[in-house]
Parts: structure tokens; C-alpha cells; sequence
């Protein structure tokens, strides 16, 4: 299991923790090829906080599914800790993906017979971690989230905005070097975005490096750096305070 | 994962509870079915048993049924080489009006006392002895049957055909002894001595079968065959012979019943996979999630299978529970008449069981499959 370090510090955040080389995916559309990622390079350091951003169709999510390997790319790398994991064996995705990812999706995908603790809980138990200790940490995960008190619920009883923050305890049950998000503010309202985006902010703070796909140009705002893409292929690269390339 | 399994099962009921019928029908019929075929096999058995070492000779030409052979031919059978005995039994229905012979059927035998059957032990009374008249010594369920007691009397009925009428004499005779349960035929026999049979039944100097017993050495199949070859007009088989033969009817037997049996539980192992391949295409979103989350193909293979195989081995233990309260009270019942008709054997209880659960988890397989195959990406996309 990676720990990216929960210790509240950015000491060696400035070293890249994803790099992506040259990655191009092409998807044949009948005989037509679509070239859904375009030769898209960029390093990610440790403990940033970004966003990509872009129209719809123009290769954001496909980018986010490369670097959780849900997706096999055409060309090209994607290193998580210098580790080429797109070399990586069929067979090996799965460790690969509980120890160096974690997923926060659009509409939760919690599971409904499950309640807060288990479906924290469930991410830890592919790990061979002792039932106990994966109480303990679940607990302790939606404890930061703010639901401490509502463990027990199922997700038919919370809010959206809980669900999202159960998603996000989900995320950080293996101590994953990276956080994806893939719209994680889409499908609730303003208030709740603001929750939620603060929540991760906090994260990233602590060290967590955390990438963001969005539409929400509200939420990209809050991010360290906004990566724009069309047509598969990435037009800026915006950074704000903090580490320089 | 145990806990997952249960979950999800418990998550459509009605669908989970519906499927276990169709197994635990499917197993009931297995259960009812085999445990008939099981009770026949065990009949046979035990007779064949007590029968011991004996070569037995019948008019040739008789095919299953009881035909007749002149009593004379036991002093031929005997100085057959080899044959260190041999004893006539007289064989006819005890009720002639209620059907022909054949193993369920309660039998009358003419013994001669010092042959009788005396490997089955007697609860009550003594066995048959030279001079005995019209005793007889009876099985446990002829003694259930007709509720009879040492001391008791017992009416015979002889049926004879005169042009286009029918006499029918009857005679009470005396038991004397009641032998325990065997399991085998002569639990529905009434044994008599041979003399008082042929002059009951007007079959005088008349034998249904000859028992022939081999010498110390003789090899029984050469001997069967000796006798056969000495003797005009008989058909003469060793117990191996006849073992086999009687098997090989069973096996028919066996298999017909075991078969429509096994019919009816693949429909229900049917049934699991339909309804497996309904759940596996409702949770695309829960495996997608899952693969996600790390979770190794054979985690979700273990999940589905295990569900699948779980409906079958409580679909199995719901049918073996079934099908053995019914075949206990059809037993019961039968048994105010005389007979069981079921034998809900260990054996047969482990290919329940083991039927049923192969069964959830091979139609579990396919479901398995198409859920480990699923892509994390499709499947989180699904909605």
C-alpha cells in the first residue's frame, strides 16, 4: 500500500507522482478512426490539487480511465510513482488500482445493501487488511469526512453531499498515491459543491494529490492548476501558486 | 465475502427464494424418485442374500413370472455331479384374486421345514418343522399387514379355473412363527410346509423353482450349466448369474426414474442461471465498482459462483428435507399395508446434495463469467 502521508505537511510534494508521456487513444468508429486522447503529456507532483477541464467529448474522462487503468491506451505512458503501470500484466490492474488509486465518481456508485461503514470498508478488503483494523480505519475516514455520526446509515438515507463524502473516505481507505475524481461535484447542488470541493482542497492540503475532472469552472478555480482539454489534447495548462514546473 | 453472498441474496428474495424452489423440486424428485429406486435395490439385495449360495432351476421358457416343475426333478437335480442338495418351492400369490407375482406382492411358499429359510431370526414363535400341517411361519409385514400373533389363524384362498367359472377354496391355518424384518421378500412371505402348499393349492408333485446347492469346490456357473445340459426343459441359474440379471433390470428400472428426476432438477439448475445472469446484468454496476476498487477477477467469480452454489446446496437440503418427511409418511402409510416403497439412504442423501450443489455452481459458471469480463469502465458508466 502507498501512503502518501496523512502528516498534515507538503515535505516532498514537489516530486512528480505521475508523469504521463505521449498518450494517444484511438477508437475505431466503424472504419473511422477517433482519436479520443492526442499525444498528452504532463507530470503531476505530489500533493497538487488539479483540474482538467474541457467540453464534453474532448477527452477528459478517457484521460481519467487511462490514469486509473479502467482503460488500455493506443500509445504512450502513464508512470504512478515511477512505476510504468500501463506495462502493467491484466492481472496486476487490480492491486495496482487499491494501492495507487482512488476513485470518487459522479454518482457515488455506493453500494445500497451496504451502509457508510462497509462501503468504506469494501475498498479495504481486497488488501488482506484484518477485519478490526478495517473498522477502525473506516471509522476513522468518515470521521474526517464529517459523517462520524452517521455510519451506520445506508446510502438511501443520506443526502447526496454525504454520499459524495462517504465516496471520498472510500477513496482514501488504501492510502492511494492518487485521488481521482471524475465529476465528483456533478450531481449535487451549489452548497454541497462547496463542501465537497473544501473537503478535497483539505485533502491535497494534507498531502493527497488529488485530479479532478469537471465541467464546473467554479470548481476547477479552487484547484492548484486547470489543465484544459479539446479534441483529445491539452490547449493550457494553468498553475497557480505553489510548485513551479 | 460470505457476507456479500448472503447480502445480495438476501436483496431479492422473492427472485432468491423462487429459484430455491425450483431446486428443492427438482432435489425432491431426485430424493423421491432415487429413494424408490434405492428400496428396490435393497429388496433385492437382502433377498439375494438369503438366498445365499443356492442355484435355482425353473421351467425353461418362464420370463419373470412362476411357472411349474415336476417334483421328480429334484431327484434329478441332485444326482446332478456336483450338487450337494437340492429342494423344491412351491410359489403362488397369497391372494389369488389380488394379482400375479413378482417381488411387492405377498407370497405364499412351500418349504419343506428342514429347508426353511433360517438366516432371518424370528421374533415370535419357532420356524416350521416336519409334520407341521397347515402352520405356517410368517414375515413382518404380512404379521403388520393382517395384525397377527403367534397363535393366530390366517386364511388362505386358492383360486382354480373350471371352464368359464372360478372356485375359490379358502382354509385357516395357524401361525407359528413370525420372523423379524428382513428388508427383503420374505418380509411379504408366508412360509409352509411343501406337502400342505401342493394339497392346499392342488398342485400335488408340482415345484415352482428347484434350489440346488453346489458342492464344497464346485464352481456354481459350471454347475448351473451342468444342470441345465442333465436336465430336459429347465433353465438353471447360478446366484451370480441371477444377481446380475435381477441388477440389470434394476438398473433399467433405476434409470428411467432417476432420470425424470434428474429432468426436473436441471430445469431447476436452469432456473439458477437465468436467474443469476438477471443479477449479474442488474449489479454491471456493482461489479464495475468492485474491478475498480481492486477487486481480482476471481473475487467476483468467487461472489457469483458462490451465490449460485449456496441456492443450490439450500435448494438440496430443502428438497432432501422434503422429499424424506414425504417418503417417511408414504412409508408410514404404506406400512399399515405391509410395505415400505422408499429407502432414504446416507448414499442417496450425499448425491442430493452434491447433484444439487455441482449443479448451482456449474449454472452459476456462465453468470460468473460474463461478471468477471465485465469492463470497470462500462460498467461505471452504466445507469
Amino acid at each position: 500500500m502507498s501512503n502518501n502521508g496523512d502528516n498534515g505537511n507538503r515535505v516532498g510534494e514537489c516530486e512528480p507522482v505521475l508523469r504521463i508521456r505521449n498518450l494517444r487513444k484511438t477508437y475505431m468508429q466503424g472504419k473511422i478512426p477517433v482519436h479520443a486522447l492526442d499525444d498528452v503529456s504532463f507530470d503531476v507532483k505530489k500533493g497538487e490539487f488539479l483540474s482538467i477541464v474541457g467540453p464534453s467529448g474532448s477527452g477528459k474522462s478517457t484521460l481519467l480511465s487511462m490514469i486509473g487503468l479502467l482503460d488500455r491506451p493506443t500509445e504512450g505512458s502513464v508512470f504512478i510513482d515511477d512505476v510504468e503501470i500501463t506495462r502493467a500484466k491484466e492481472s496486476e490492474a487490480p492491486r495496482i488500482r487499491r494501492e495507487k488509486i482512488g476513485f470518487v465518481f459522479q454518482h457515488f456508485n455506493l453500494l445500497s445493501t451496504l451502509n457508510a461503514m462497509e462501503n468504506v470498508d469494501i475498498a479495504m478488503r481486497f488488501t488482506g487488511v484484518s477485519k478490526n483494523r478495517r473498522k477502525e480505519r473506516a471509522f476513522e475516514l468518515l470521521t474526517r469526512v464529517g459523517l462520524g455520526d452517521r455510519v451506520k446509515h445506508k446510502p438511501s438515507e443520506l443526502s447526496g453531499g454525504q454520499q459524495q463524502r462517504v465516496s471520498i473516505a472510500r477513496a482514501l481507505a488504501n492510502n492511494p498515491a492518487i485521488i481521482l475524481a471524475d465529476e465528483p461535484t456533478g450531481a449535487v447542488d451549489t452548497k454541497t459543491r462547496e463542501v465537497i470541493v473544501e473537503l478535497l482542497k483539505g485533502l491535497s492540503e494534507k498531502g493527497q494529490t488529488i485530479i479532478v475532472v469537471t465541467h464546473d469552472m467554479a470548481v476547477a478555480e479552487k484547484t492548484d492548476r486547470i489543465i484544459t482539454m479539446r479534441d483529445g489534447m491539452i490547449v493550457s495548462d494553468m498553475r497557480g501558486a505553489g510548485c513551479e514546473p | 465475502m460470505f457476507d456479500l453472498i448472503i447480502r445480495s441474496m438476501t436483496q431479492r428474495k422473492m427472485r432468491t427464494g423462487l429459484t430455491i424452489f425450483g431446486i428443492a423440486l427438482g432435489i425432491f424428485a431426485v430424493v423421491v424418485m432415487g429413494g424408490m429406486s434405492e428400496h428396490m435395490n435393497l429388496v433385492v439385495d437382502k433377498s439375494l442374500d438369503l438366498m445365499a449360495d443356492n442355484i435355482r432351476i425353473e421351467p425353461d421358457g418362464t420370463f419373470g413370472g412362476i411357472g411349474t416343475l415336476d417334483e421328480s426333478k429334484v431327484i434329478q437335480v441332485k444326482r446332478v455331479p456336483g450338487v450337494s442338495d437340492a429342494f423344491g418351492v412351491l410359489v403362488t400369490a397369497l391372494d389369488p384374486e389380488g394379482g400375479g407375482g413378482g417381488f411387492s406382492t405377498d407370497m405364499v411358499f412351500g418349504v419343506l421345514p428342514e429347508k426353511q429359510l433360517k438366516d432371518a431370526k424370528l421374533t415370535s414363535g419357532r420356524y416350521l418343522m416336519p409334520g407341521d400341517g397347515y402352520k405356517v411361519v410368517i414375515g413382518s409385514s404380512i404379521a403388520r399387514k393382517f395384525n397377527l400373533k403367534v397363535g393366530d389363524e390366517l386364511e388362505l384362498k386358492s383360486k382354480r379355473l373350471q371352464r368359464t367359472s372360478s372356485i375359490i377354496n379358502t382354509r385357516n391355518v395357524s401361525v407359528v412363527g413370525i420372523l423379524e424384518y428382513t428388508g427383503s421378500m420374505f418380509d411379504s412371505a408366508v412360509q409352509m410346509p411343501l406337502d400342505s402348499a401342493q394339497k392346499f393349492y392342488k398342485m400335488e408333485n408340482t415345484v415352482s423353482f428347484i434350489y440346488a446347492k453346489p458342492a464344497t469346490g464346485a464352481d456354481q456357473s459350471d454347475l448351473a450349466k451342468r444342470i441345465e445340459l442333465s436336465i430336459d426343459n429347465v433353465k438353471s441359474t447360478s446366484p451370480e448369474q441371477l444377481r446380475k440379471d435381477i441388477e440389470g433390470q434394476l438398473v433399467i428400472f433405476s434409470l428411467i426414474t432417476i432420470s425424470a428426476a434428474v429432468l426436473a432438477a436441471v430445469i431447476g439448475g436452469l432456473s439458477v442461471m437465468n436467474t443469476m445472469l438477471m443479477s449479474v446484468s442488474e449489479r454491471t454496476k456493482e461489479f464495475g465498482l468492485l474491478k475498480a476498487l481492486g477487486a481480482e477477477r476471481k473475487t467476483i467469480l468467487l461472489m457469483t459462483m458462490g451465490e449460485a452454489a449456496l441456492m443450490g446446496v439450500i435448494g438440496g437440503i430443502t428438497g432432501i428435507a422434503a422429499g424424506s418427511i414425504i417418503a417417511y409418511f408414504l412409508n408410514k402409510s404404506f406400512e399399515a399395508q405391509g410395505s415400505a416403497l422408499f429407502a432414504i439412504t446416507p448414499r442417496l442423501v450425499i448425491i442430493g446434495l452434491l447433484f444439487a450443489t455441482i449443479l448451482g455452481i456449474v449454472c452459476g459458471t456462465y453468470p460468473a463469467y460474463r461478471a468477471t469480463k465485465m469492463s470497470p469502465m462500462e460498467a461505471l458508466r452504466y445507469e
